[in-house]
């Protein structure tokens, strides 16, 4: 009874430590004091006019949007069929390719964002979009991987091989019949891949510029040296795509995490 | 060649050519620029590494921290994942409690570790609510210590854990359970014997995600450490970003990565054990 008392205890402070810091930020972007108050003092939406005054903010919001959607399109394009070979042929190397592809996982970012930095300068590619979109389509390609191979199961190819016999182009197969199949699989490792190159700091920090920013690069190097309620409220916009992408996951193939039906 | 490989060959050119082009030739670069310095081959960079004092003082202190955050998310992730998945029964509930989970996932380090900066500062929020309580006489300094980027990494990495152990845990057949209490066990045995060694694979490699994962923390550790505490990943950001020094940058860099590969190679091993010590493999 004491243990089951003790447990709910730590679970709720738990999920309040985690629920805390999202709910300062988003509550003391509302503040009207010129420095960051919370729980807010008065309410005010000046802060995120003045966000919406700032260009370099927008052009920020615009290079992450667009490098993120670029990246993820990429990582499905190379990823989709990586995991069809991986889960339909046997080859000599399947195994070292996998963990190859999946190696971005455990890599330090800032190692491979020092290695991209180092690399792209040879190339000529230095702090260019280029090389922060290369960076981001390798560490958000275990994502897709991850989501697509469990999806690719032997029933799945067996309904591949009767619309073959049946006189199916593979093209039409592909699209007609293994697709609809993955979808949920690929919504889901687009949208975690998506997300992963839109919050990424440890990696794109090695080839963004001044001019030339992405939104998570441009709060690092501001909130190092101020902290004020428009970060808040650029913080704020953040967590808010943030819960739309998790609404979004949830309502079309939904969080099965935690939960025995998979 | 096979006809299986040639199958696979047109679906795996572009993705295996990409990943060569801009992963494996820059990590390679990156080890053979390591083993030069001043224009000719050498291993200077890595006795500059291992024979300095200071390195060594980095190094523990990024080992300590990780160590710290990984052993408080242990202990803080499991006791919710047990309760989302085995005590709560409202589904509404479960799913909301997901979604918080995943939340911070889906945010910037930085916003997340921004929202301790203003809650750990010295007329923050916690230092009130501590000194209000009377646990503390006045307020107490968190930024720029090791406790305060332990808070921060903890709360970057605690869903890691969460959902590793969760979803080990949602995989165990309650009625194995049930069984176990059936057959005169008390709640804890059952969970010694059954429960806990079932989802032991689950543990491990979310101890294991969340201790690579902290190792190679560079933004908390910036935002919260205050310019007063380094870690190792800080060492290399300044070789590649102000020193400029790409040979000694990529040393560092192979000291992290190699002792992160280590720690994780022994973490599997002793998870491994640990697994068939208790009749199940991990997977």
């Amino acid at each position: 009874m004491i243990a089951r008392l003790l447990l709910r205890v730590v679970s709720w402070s738990v999920m309040g430590y985690l629920i805390l810091p999202l709910l300062v930020i988003v509550g003391s972007s509302f503040t009207a004091t010129s420095y960051l108050a919370f729980p807010p003092q008065g309410l005010t939406l000046d802060w995120y006019g003045r966000m919406l005054g700032d260009t370099s903010y927008l052009a920020a919001f615009g290079t992450s949007t667009l490098l993120a959607l670029v990246a993820t399109a990429a990582a499905l394009l190379l990823g989709v069929p990586a995991a069809l070979a991986i889960a339909r042929c046997e080859f000599p190397g399947k195994r070292f390719l996998l963990s190859l592809l999946m190696s971005p996982l455990v890599l330090p970012h800032v190692v491979l964002g020092a290695a991209l930095l180092q690399y792209c300068a040879a190339l000529g590619l230095m702090r260019s979009f280029t090389a922060l979109l290369v960076g981001h389509i390798v560490i958000i390609m275990p994502f897709v991987l991850r989501s697509v191979l469990p999806q690719l199961t032997p029933e799945q190819r067996a309904l591949e091989e009767a619309s073959a016999d049946l006189g199916a182009r593979p093209m039409e197969t592909f699209f007609l019949v293994t697709l609809p199949q993955i979808r949920s699989g690929l919504a889901s490792g687009a949208i975690f891949a998506f997300i992963s190159s839109w919050i990424n700091v440890e990696l794109s920090i090695f080839n963004t510029t001044a001019e030339m920013t992405t939104i998570p690069v441009k709060l690092f190097n501001y909130v190092q040296y101020t902290i004020d309620p428009v970060i808040a409220a650029v913080s704020s916009i953040t967590i808010g795509v943030a819960a739309l992408a998790i609404i979004i996951l949830d309502l079309t193939v939904g969080l099965h995490l935690l939960s025995d039906r998979r | 060649m096979s006809a299986a490989m040639n199958r696979a060959l047109p679906l795996l050119a572009a993705p295996v050519a990409f990943f060569a082009a801009f992963f494996a030739v820059p990590m390679i670069v990156v080890v053979s620029s390591s083993l030069m310095a001043g224009g000719v081959p050498s291993l200077g960079n890595y006795a500059r590494v291992l024979f300095d004092q200071y390195h060594w003082d980095v190094l523990a202190a990024t080992f300590r921290i990780a160590g710290l955050t990984t052993v408080a998310c242990a202990l803080l992730g499991y006791p919710l994942a047990y309760y989302l998945v085995r005590v709560v029964k409202s589904r509404a509930l479960r799913r909301t409690c997901v979604i918080l989970l995943v939340l911070p996932l889906f945010t910037s380090n930085i916003v997340r570790s921004f929202g301790w900066m203003v809650l750990l500062g010295r007329n923050g929020l916690v230092n009130d609510a501590l000194v209000g309580v009377g646990i503390l006489d006045r307020p107490m300094r968190f930024l720029g210590t090791e406790l305060g980027i332990v808070i921060g990494l903890v709360y970057i990495l605690l869903p890691f854990i969460v959902l590793a152990v969760g979803n080990a845990l949602a995989a165990v057949d309650p009625a194995l359970e049930d069984a176990s209490s059936d057959l005169g066990a008390t709640p804890f045995d059952t969970f010694r014997t059954v429960t806990f060694p079932l989802c032991l694979p689950g543990l491990m490699s979310g101890i294991v995600m969340v201790f690579t994962l902290a190792v190679s923390a560079y933004v908390t550790p910036a935002l919260l450490s205050g310019g007063k505490i380094t870690v190792f990943p800080m060492l290399i950001f300044q070789q590649y970003s102000t020193v400029f020094d790409v040979n000694y940058g990529g040393a560092l860099s192979m000291t992290l990565l190699v002792m992160t590969l280590v720690l994780v190679g022994l973490a599997g091993w002793i998870g491994n054990a640990g697994a068939s010590a208790t009749g199940r493999k991990a997977q």
